[in-house]
């Protein structure tokens, strides 16, 4: 593709522009979007297309259709479909991630290199709650294991661990409130 | 009016020279998205809501800004002129994206124009603290720092397995991107650099040049930043993107050697053509110039080049933009006019600051 400024040179960059609520797209040489567009030494992530390659990743529109009620699953909350979230490569609201749960996984996974669960910093707020949680989930793997190899005893200390844990959680539940 | 202090031609304690790798780190970006609850995310809210998130998010940071020793000036995205605007997006200060804003949006600056938190963008909230060179733990920890106030303020938008929900699926989890911008002639040069960006990416990394994709970067500028928002800490991210930068550093610096080995009058010639260029000529086009100034920063390191002041080679950078140039002539500027005054700006900021050219300039 040529240029459509200079017409000369090849065209490597596509411009969106905004002019009275109108997006026009220009296909510019390097040159002269440097001219035109400031050198926007482009901190931010391009977009890359997120859209593009959710689409390819759900070419049918099976995902987005609920297995159970046999409709297209739509948030409550924003009004956003599955198809909607596709095409726009964007989430309409925290609800979005819960009604869209059972396709986000694989979406997640390659988007994050395999990953589908946070790790990082956690609020203040969520913080002492949200450790129990998680404390208690690896107490109760580890007591399955534990029945697994018959070691019952060490299973029955995990489940007073767990009891422990979630009393405290019940009760700073209501104390917090 | 608030904004006039930020458009200035004056230099962001950001575009500064100083600290470790400097030569080839220019500077460093951390970047949080964070969301609140209660509202709809931007890409679905109404304005009415909009109006109520920049009220909240404004007064909180107004209000405690001062606990972290901040003052704050908040700034409305459609109180400003589109040459004010596009001043702010070449200043890195807002992101394009926020300058085309369709809907209340506002960013707030800090005095020293380190931090700068956009509010509307495409979520709530955007965090951005900039440092010059290769300072991401100094970078993040002010942004965390002002995260976790706000999160004492404000109520976020936050989920038990998929931690910090954003409007892009590609931010979730930690919400944050980590950039650093990084001056690599020496890799461009030998076309190293074509066989470095393919392998980085494979490692949740992705480097650019300044334009987003290949090798065609202006002025030899590229930036290195974390593409995996979820699944690692903020603090294994970090480590992850601060060994990759060293690595890149490195290599950049032995392809430096090898050139200065193999052809050290040839690139003298070179680095000094660029400079005669930069403070004698009287059309210059944004890609002469950023290719003139890779070549003159490179003289500098190699300290072929003496007595010009790599600060003001980076400010040169940022306000030889269109944008900045028509905000100091005062006028719009045809692409022609555009080159006239960017020579210009060239001529008095490098020849003012006492450079030994021998020739007289007859301008
Ligand atoms: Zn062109
Ligand atoms: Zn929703």
């Amino acid at each position: 593709m040529i240029c459509d400024q200079c017409g000369e040179r090849s065209a490597s960059v596509i411009v969106k522009q905004q002019q009275q609520g109108q997006i026009t797209e220009l296909h510019l040489c390097h040159i002269c979007a440097a001219e035109n567009h400031s050198i926007n030494i482009a901190f931010e992530q391009d977009p890359l297309a997120i859209h593009q390659l959710l689409s390819n990743w759900f070419p049918t529109s099976q995902a987005s259709i609920n297995p159970v009620k046999k409709e297209i699953v739509t948030c409550p909350s924003c009004g956003f479909t599955f198809p909607k979230f596709l095409q726009l490569g964007k989430f309409g609201c925290a609800s979005c991630y819960d009604e869209f749960a059972p396709q986000l996984n694989e979406i997640f996974k390659r988007f994050h290199n395999g990953n589908t669960e946070h790790t990082g910093k956690i609020p203040a707020s969520y913080g002492t709650t949200l450790k129990i949680k998680k404390e208690i989930e690896e107490l109760r793997k580890q007591m399955q294991v534990s029945i697994h190899g018959e070691h019952f005893e060490e299973a029955a200390r995990l489940r007073d661990e767990v009891r422990v844990l979630s009393s405290k959680l019940e009760g700073g539940a209501s104390s917090g409130s | 009016m608030a904004v006039e202090r930020f458009l200035q031609p004056r230099a962001s304690s950001w575009m500064a020279n100083d600290g470790e790798n400097v030569d080839i780190a220019m500077s460093t970006r951390i970047r949080l998205a964070r969301n609140l609850t209660d509202f709809k995310f931007p890409f679905s809210f109404t304005e009415d809501e909009a109006l109520k998130v920049d009220k909240e998010i404004s007064s909180v940071l107004l209000d405690k800004g001062n606990e972290l020793d901040y003052t704050f000036s908040h700034i409305s995205i459609e109180e400003l002129a589109q040459l004010q605007k596009e001043v702010l997006v070449e200043k890195h200060l807002i992101s394009p994206y926020l300058a085309n804003s369709q809907h209340s949006s506002s960013v707030l600056l800090s005095d020293n124009e380190e931090l700068s938190i956009m509010v509307n963008e495409e979520d709530h909230l955007r965090i951005q603290s900039l440092q010059s060179g290769f300072h991401l733990q100094d970078a993040y920890k002010i942004a965390n720092e002002l995260d976790t106030l706000l999160e004492k303020n404000l109520s976020y938008a936050f989920h038990e397995k998929y931690g910090y929900l954003t409007s892009c699926p590609t931010n979730v989890g930690t919400g944050m991107r980590a950039s650093v911008m990084l001056h690599l002639p020496a890799l461009t040069m030998s076309h190293q650099i074509q066989r470095i960006i393919p392998a980085i990416s494979r490692l949740g990394m992705v480097v650019r040049g300044i334009y987003g994709e290949g090798s065609e970067a202006l002025g030899n500028v590229y930036q290195i930043s974390n593409q995996l928002t979820l699944g690692k800490s903020e603090y294994e991210i970090l480590q992850d993107l601060e060994n990759m930068t060293e690595q890149i550093i490195q290599q950049e610096r032995r392809a430096r050697e090898a050139i200065v080995l193999n052809s050290p009058l040839v690139l003298e010639d070179r680095l000094y053509r660029s400079l005669g260029i930069l403070t004698h000529s009287r059309l210059l086009t944004t890609e002469e110039a950023a290719t003139c100034l890779s070549d003159v920063r490179l003289g500098i390191d190699l300290k072929m080049i003496q007595d010009v002041d790599m600060s003001i080679l980076n400010e040169l950078m940022i306000f030889m933009q269109p944008a900045f140039l028509q905000q100091y002539a005062d006028k719009p500027l045809q692409p022609k006019e555009r080159d006239f005054a960017r020579a210009k700006l060239f001529r008095e900021r490098l020849n003012k600051e006492g450079i030994n050219s021998e020739g007289e300039d007859l301008a």
